[in-house]
């Protein structure tokens, strides 16, 4: 496969953005949804020359000099798991451009050429093979954000859009620190001969995978932790979710959407990527910490949920624990909990993109977002509601829908992923790792607390008594404001609706063949991260004086009590 | 097409085969598995599938007629065919058998090549006969009762009815997933899927509040059960290494560990074997509305009544007995297993009969019976007589459904009218003689009156109980129970069925309240109402499911002992030969080896059970006769009641202070949950609600205000002074230069420096492995050398915990 396709998934949207650009605004969005269409199709050729079943070697790799004394380079190139975090962008590129057909109609220009942008930079974040690149469109991908909230977000979107961009820009910035550290160690830290291509000043994400395994335990703690610190705040993992919350309410529909389906997806694909492979054994030592942190998510922000009256903002925290199950999954680090994660991006980013779409025609009918204002109304909307049903129930993770597969999958490598018990012989089933079956127990809950607070808003939104918000019972009457949309979905929503529909329905029945692209990828990454850890937890087993000395004191103590 | 994993179920089914013939005589024999089963089986499921997109194309076209009831019969009915197409092939199998049809691969991820690192789960079907039994009554009652909505639900036609047939054929399909699932996950898809079926249907009337809460009720309490399922499903997998029935039937592990029970060396089997049973039954527990998780099911009566009558009174409830049933092999490994589940369900059955005697809304009385026969269902398999367990399901769920589809139709004919206060006489009420006789069919059935069914089955799990060694007390509350069933049963027969004829219409329009509705059914409440006498459809129904109930009793006399359902029960997995063959031979016995079971007051629980269950039935009938029972013969001679609101019952219950009134705010259950589970979860909600907001605005905030402030701390340094400039400009230098010597001398002066690092760390590592164990002395450390020996020795022995991946 050629790097050439990868490439034009970059600059074919940043292409007609510069046509939106250039061209007069009524004609803004028709170009919009030419560029996002182009990216969408042009992806299609990707997927199908993809070799599927070498999933795990980087393919379609091309790079290009920049300044090749400091090893910098532009390089790009995917694996399965980034070519369908890919999919998954370029699909919802139309998506969105679509939605916001009847929501934004000031400023066009501004709102739909940032969109592309923001497309462009989120694949670019998935296809960089250099940290260079990654991290660049990594943090890039804040601004065209930034500027969505705060010129089309509502009512205090100012304080959402700065939110938004300091929290995350803070974590990155740590996270920077990390992976230069990964490069120096790489460059200074490593004679040439223990890795190919170590002992000189490479960002390639390929090289840098080899030799971050060489560090020792105490700097791959360090190392995630500086990694962590820009990742799980993307991610968001619990206690730094809180800019998620006020990020998802202000901003604008579509921007809700890539937010919750691609825009997090970063920081679980960061982990996945950086994390997992650079500091293997301080994954597995510290993966209780950081599951236990997911599980308190999974819980805590899913009673969060139950007690909102923004609907809005209880679709945004519902990301933060159903995103615990995904870091769940890669913190358990086997082939089942990894592919489960790379799943539950995916299905996620379906789901809840979905929700963040039926909730964004609500508001464009109504102009509120308050649970108390509104409520039945499935008498009204009947295919609205259907559709919020549908989703609601793939973000319930109901068999037979996306959102089981991948959280069962989750839950089952947590579940799994106890190397203790997959010693003790009574345990075919577990594999290495360092979860266990107490903490999926407890992340189980998750299912019931998300049964809870899903529930609960679709039986006030959707049935009941018909509630409608004052002022709105004749709206396309005498309300200055209102759309000109009929009262239930018309033609181009279902249109926006109706392909995510078909992808949670078989993603659910047939999960198939996203397992088996992902299988050798997971593998091999599961495979990676085993070694790695074990390599660590061996030397430092003899090499560290803490260790050595703990049981000689325990003898001198047995000794005395004698 | 026979997929890599079902290469592997062959060659294991077929090594079984020939493992387990010599051994088939006595205890547990894995079953033979075809893994070419037909294609066609997946009709079976897949036919009301087929029943839901027509029903959603109708939706979707404005079909303003029947048309979608009659697809759904159509599609129903076609799929009951098949099962009992599937039911005479599978006839032609050996005992035990079983078949395989694989659809498509669902899951599949491998690991390894070993035991236990594939997660392998297709969209297979397993036929056996336990499989043939559930989806005969599933698919046939379901056709019925399809049939039955058609007329019940006549004045919803257009979109409502789109919805109910939509959601009643995807029911259909997930119950048979659940049954028919040749996977535990295929068995979890089916049975979240009932479960949102039960949900969808439960709140078919979503405008009114409490179907609303009740379908959210039902979906939550299930959910909670559905987490044991899961973890048990996990630890299956983790511990088995396989959740394919084909795999974990035929498994040696499992062979072994029932070998070595039998053998009585109950201690071969591992804790977490033992676990799995526990986790699955919470799962049962909560399908089947058992303590503590029944409350849902009484709530769920707001849904329409052909849904209660099918969902939640003949199949879906009954998902819980399956699973048992279905995992009964895996129930046998723990010892307390069994025993917590016949003790859940006697507690059950007793508890929601007492709650059910003092119910005045009909629905709700034959809502909680249903719990406390899934109490008996529970209870016959844990007396190891699934036998009698899966019979009792087939009885009940003709006759319950008979007196759902009874109180229905009072329902549909009196505007939504259950209050048995309120109604009175109605088999001389025109047009109600067919309800009348199918609601007295299923009373009879229900109280076990001799020869019914519904006596026949309750029998043989009364029997057991008292054979069953430690079981007896589970046999007295059984006992107990059944009078009381008896009373509350005819308690309602007596009060609605005969006397003098009264009726109140209900304050609804059969049962929903569509505002807008037309008002030209019968007035409202006051003189002017008629009630709306049954079509031919409800009447049709009514008197086939009568019917069927009464021909169910010939079932016990069909085949060997114990009749045809112990003959299906028998050929599958669902059966332990080695425990009833026990108690046959202590039977045939007698003497002094019957005291080693249990007997009922002395005689042979067998022989004994048909009269003292027909005398305890006969004491509640009379009971009821004499409380409820109108002057005459309607009410056997013993009654005196000549209104329809006052009876002698309440001159009793107002001598029994408090607990009637209790009794009927059903124990109070319900608002315990709310004091000790909700209302502590919603505050927590709250807290954490609260937190995240300080958090939110405090934390955050705090982002915003740091660099403000450090800029406020740093104001003074901007002095313009020059030497504080300078200071600071050395400060910069200082610490550049000290940055900068940290890294040349961190950089290796000898560049082997690192690789001989690396390969003492290989070389380590490598020391590690091949002592197998990690290595405490270091000559580098001279000073604990010597403490090293000895600890050398101490480590031998109890080798010191390490670090977590060591």
């Amino acid at each position: 496969m050629s790097w050439v396709p990868l490439i034009l998934i970059v600059l074919a949207p940043l292409f007609f953005a510069a046509v939106v650009i250039v061209r007069p605004s009524e004609h803004a969005r028709t170009i919009a949804t030419v560029g996002a269409l182009a990216q969408f199709i042009l992806t299609l050729p990707i997927l199908t020359n993809f070799k599927w079943d070498a999933g795990e070697t980087v393919q379609g790799v091309g790079s290009l000099p920049w300044l090749p004394m400091l090893g910098l380079e532009i390089s790009v190139g995917v694996d399965a798991v980034a070519l369908m975090l890919i999919a998954l962008t370029t699909l919802l590129g139309p998506i969105c451009v679509i939605a916001s057909y009847s929501a934004i109609t000031e400023k066009v220009k501004t709102y739909y050429a940032w969109l592309l942008i923001l497309q462009a930079a989120m694949v670019g974040v998935f296809m960089a093979r250099d940290l260079v690149l990654f991290y660049i469109c990594f943090e890039f991908t804040l601004i065209p954000m930034y500027v969505l909230i705060s010129v089309f977000g509502s009512t205090n979107r100012k304080a959402a859009s700065t939110r938004f961009f300091l929290y995350t820009f803070t974590g990155s910035i740590i996270a920077l620190a990390g992976l230069v550290y990964v490069v120096w160690f790489n460059a200074y830290g490593l004679a040439s001969d223990v890795v190919q291509g170590a002992g000189t000043w490479t960002f390639d994400i390929g090289v840098l995978t080899q030799s971050a395994a060489y560090m020792s335990g105490t700097e791959q703690g360090w190392v995630l932790l500086a990694l962590l610190a820009g990742f799980a705040v993307k991610v968001p993992l619990f206690p730094v979710h809180t800019w998620l919350p006020l990020a998802h309410t202000e901003a604008p529909t579509a921007g809700s959407v890539i937010l919750a389906a691609v825009l997090l997806k970063l920081g679980t694909y960061g982990i996945y990527r950086f994390a997992l492979p650079f500091a293997p054994a301080a994954v597995i030592e510290y993966a209780p910490i950081i599951a236990t942190l997911s599980v308190i998510g999974i819980v805590y922000a899913g009673l969060i949920c139950w007690v909102q009256t923004d609907i809005k903002k209880l679709v945004a925290y519902s990301s933060v624990s159903h995103l615990g199950f995904c870091v769940l999954g890669l913190v358990a680090a086997n082939a089942v909990g990894l592919s489960g994660s790379v799943l539950y991006m995916i299905n996620h980013g379906l789901s809840t993109g979905a929700l963040f779409l039926l909730i964004g025609m609500i508001y464009e009918r109504y102009h509120t977002r308050s649970l108390r204002e509104m409520g039945g109304l499935a008498k009204k909307m009947p295919v609205w509601a259907t559709f919020m049903v549908f989703f609601t129930m793939a973000s319930v993770g109901l068999p037979g829908l996306n959102g089981f597969v991948s959280e069962i999958l989750c839950l089952m490598g947590a579940f799994q992923a106890d190397s203790a018990w997959a010693a003790g012989g009574l345990a075919p089933g577990a594999t290495y790792g360092n979860v266990g079956p107490w903490i999926a127990a407890v992340a189980g809950t998750g299912m019931i607390v998300a049964a809870i607070y899903l529930l609960f808003m679709v039986g006030r939104i959707c049935f009941g008594p018909l509630i409608e918000p004052a002022g709105h019972d004749h709206h396309d009457d005498d309300d200055a404001h209102a759309s000109k949309l009929p009262t239930d979905l018309n033609g181009r929503e279902i249109g926006v609706l109706l392909p995510l529909a078909a992808l949670c329905l078989l993603f659910g029945l047939y999960p198939q063949p996203l397992l088996t692209g992902l299988e050798s990828s997971v593998n091999q990454q599961a495979a990676l991260v085993q070694a790695g850890a074990e390599r660590v937890f061996a030397a430092e087993s003899v090499l560290t004086l803490d260790d050595a000395r703990a049981p000689v004191e325990w003898v001198a103590e047995t000794e005395a009590a004698r | 097409m026979l997929t890599p994993i079902a290469e592997l179920g062959v060659a294991r089914a077929l090594g079984a085969l020939s493992v387990s013939a010599p051994e088939a005589a006595s205890g547990y024999a894995p079953p033979v598995v075809d893994m070419a089963g037909p294609w066609w089986i997946g009709l079976i499921p897949f036919l009301p599938m087929l029943g839901l997109l027509l029903a959603t194309a109708c939706a979707i076209g404005g079909v303003k007629s029947k048309l979608p009831a009659w697809l759904t019969v159509g599609c129903l009915a076609a799929s009951f065919a098949a099962t009992v197409l599937a039911f005479f092939q599978l006839n032609g199998l050996p005992g035990g058998g079983a078949q395989v049809t694989v659809w498509w691969e669902w899951f599949g991820l491998a690991w390894g090549e070993g035991e236990g690192q594939r997660l392998s789960a297709n969209f297979g079907f397993y036929m056996d006969n336990l499989t043939c039994l559930w989806m005969l009554f599933v698919t046939g009652l379901a056709t019925m009762i399809a049939l039955y909505a058609s007329e019940y639900m006549s004045h919803d036609v257009g979109l409502g009815y789109c919805r109910f047939f939509a959601a009643f054929n995807l029911f259909v399909f997930s119950m048979s997933c659940l049954v028919m699932g040749d996977n535990l996950l295929l068995l979890f898809l089916g049975w979240e899927g009932v479960g949102l079926c039960s949900y969808l249907l439960i709140g078919y009337f979503y405008q009114k509040p409490a179907a609303v809460a009740a379908a959210k009720k039902a979906f939550i309490v299930n959910r909670i059960g559905d987490l044991g399922l899961v973890l048990g499903v996990l630890l299956t997998f983790v511990h088995f290494g396989t959740i394919e029935y084909a795999e974990l039937f035929g498994s040696d592990k499992l062979v072994g560990y029932l070998a070595a029970i039998e053998a009585g060396n109950v201690d071969e089997v591992p804790l977490i074997a033992q676990m799995i049973p526990v986790l699955l039954m919470i799962g049962a527990f909560g399908k089947s509305a058992q303590l503590p998780l029944y409350v849902w099911l009484p709530d769920a009566m707001e849904g329409p009544t052909p849904v209660s009558a099918l969902i939640h009174a003949a199949t879906m409830v009954t998902a819980g007995v399956y699973l048992i049933a279905r995992m009964f092999p895996v129930f046998l490994l723990s010892e307390w297993a069994l025993p917590v589940v016949a003790w859940v369900g006697a507690l059950t059955a007793l508890l929601a009969a007492t709650i059910g005697m003092a119910q005045f809304d009909i629905k709700r009385i034959m809502a909680y019976s249903t719990v406390s026969q899934l109490g008996y269902m529970f209870c016959g398999l844990a007396a190891l007589t699934s036998v009698g367990g899966a019979f009792h399901v087939l009885t009940h769920a003709f006759f319950k459904a008979t007196l759902f589809l009874a109180c229905g139709a009072v329902m549909h004919g009196f505007a939504g009218q259950l209050d048995l206060r309120k109604l009175s006489g109605l088999s001389k009420v025109p047009g109600w003689r067919i309800v009348s006789i199918a609601m007295l069919v299923g009373c009879l059935n229900l109280a076990g009156f001799p020869f019914t069914a519904g006596y026949f089955s309750k029998d043989m799990i009364l029997a057991e109980s008292f054979i069953t060694p430690g079981m007896a007390p589970i046999g007295w509350i059984l006992l107990l129970t059944a009078g009381l069933t008896a009373y509350y049963t005819f308690r309602v027969f007596f009060r609605v069925f005969v006397g003098p004829v009264h009726y109140e219409p209900g304050d609804e329009h059969h049962g929903d309240d569509h505002g807008d509705d037309d008002h030209a059914h019968d007035g409202h409440g006051d003189g002017g109402f008629h009630p709306h006498a049954p079509g031919w459809a409800i009447n049709l129904v009514l008197a086939v499911l009568a019917a069927a109930s009464i021909a169910a009793a010939g079932l016990y006399f069909l085949g060997d002992k114990g009749g045809w359902v112990a003959g299906m029960i028998k050929d599958s997995t669902a059966y332990y030969p080695g425990f009833a063959a026990f108690t046959a031979e202590a039977v045939a016995h007698g003497g002094e080896e019957h005291a080693a079971h249990g007997t009922f007051l002395g005689m042979d629980p067998h022989k004994v059970m048909y009269y003292v269950s027909a005398v305890v039935g006969f004491v509640g009938i009379g009971i009821a006769a004499f409380l409820h029972g109108p002057k005459g013969l309607g009410g056997l001679l013993l009654g005196g009641r000549r209104r329809a609101d006052v009876s002698r019952a309440d001159g009793v219950a107002a001598k029994m202070g408090p607990i009637p009134a209790m009794a009927q705010g059903k124990w109070f259950v319900d608002e315990f949950y709310q004091f000790v589970v909700v209302g502590p979860l919603r505050f927590f909600a709250l807290v954490f609600s609260l937190i995240d907001r300080l958090l939110v605005d405090g934390l955050v905030a705090m982002f915003g205000w740091l660099p403000r402030w450090i800029g406020g701390a740093l104001r003074p340094s901007q002095s313009g002074v020059l030497h504080g400039y300078a200071v600071g400009m050395a400060g910069g230098v200082v610490v550049l230069l000290v940055i900068l010597a940290l890294m040349v001398f961190r950089e290796p002066a000898d560049p082997d420096a690192d690789r001989r690092d690396a390969e003492l760390i290989e070389f380590e590592s490598s020391r590690v492995l091949d002592r197998g164990g990690p290595e405490w002395t270091t000559d580098a450390d001279p000073v604990e050398a010597g403490a090293g020996a000895d600890l050398a020795a101490q480590a031998a022995v109890e080798p010191p915990v390490m670090g977590s991946g060591s």
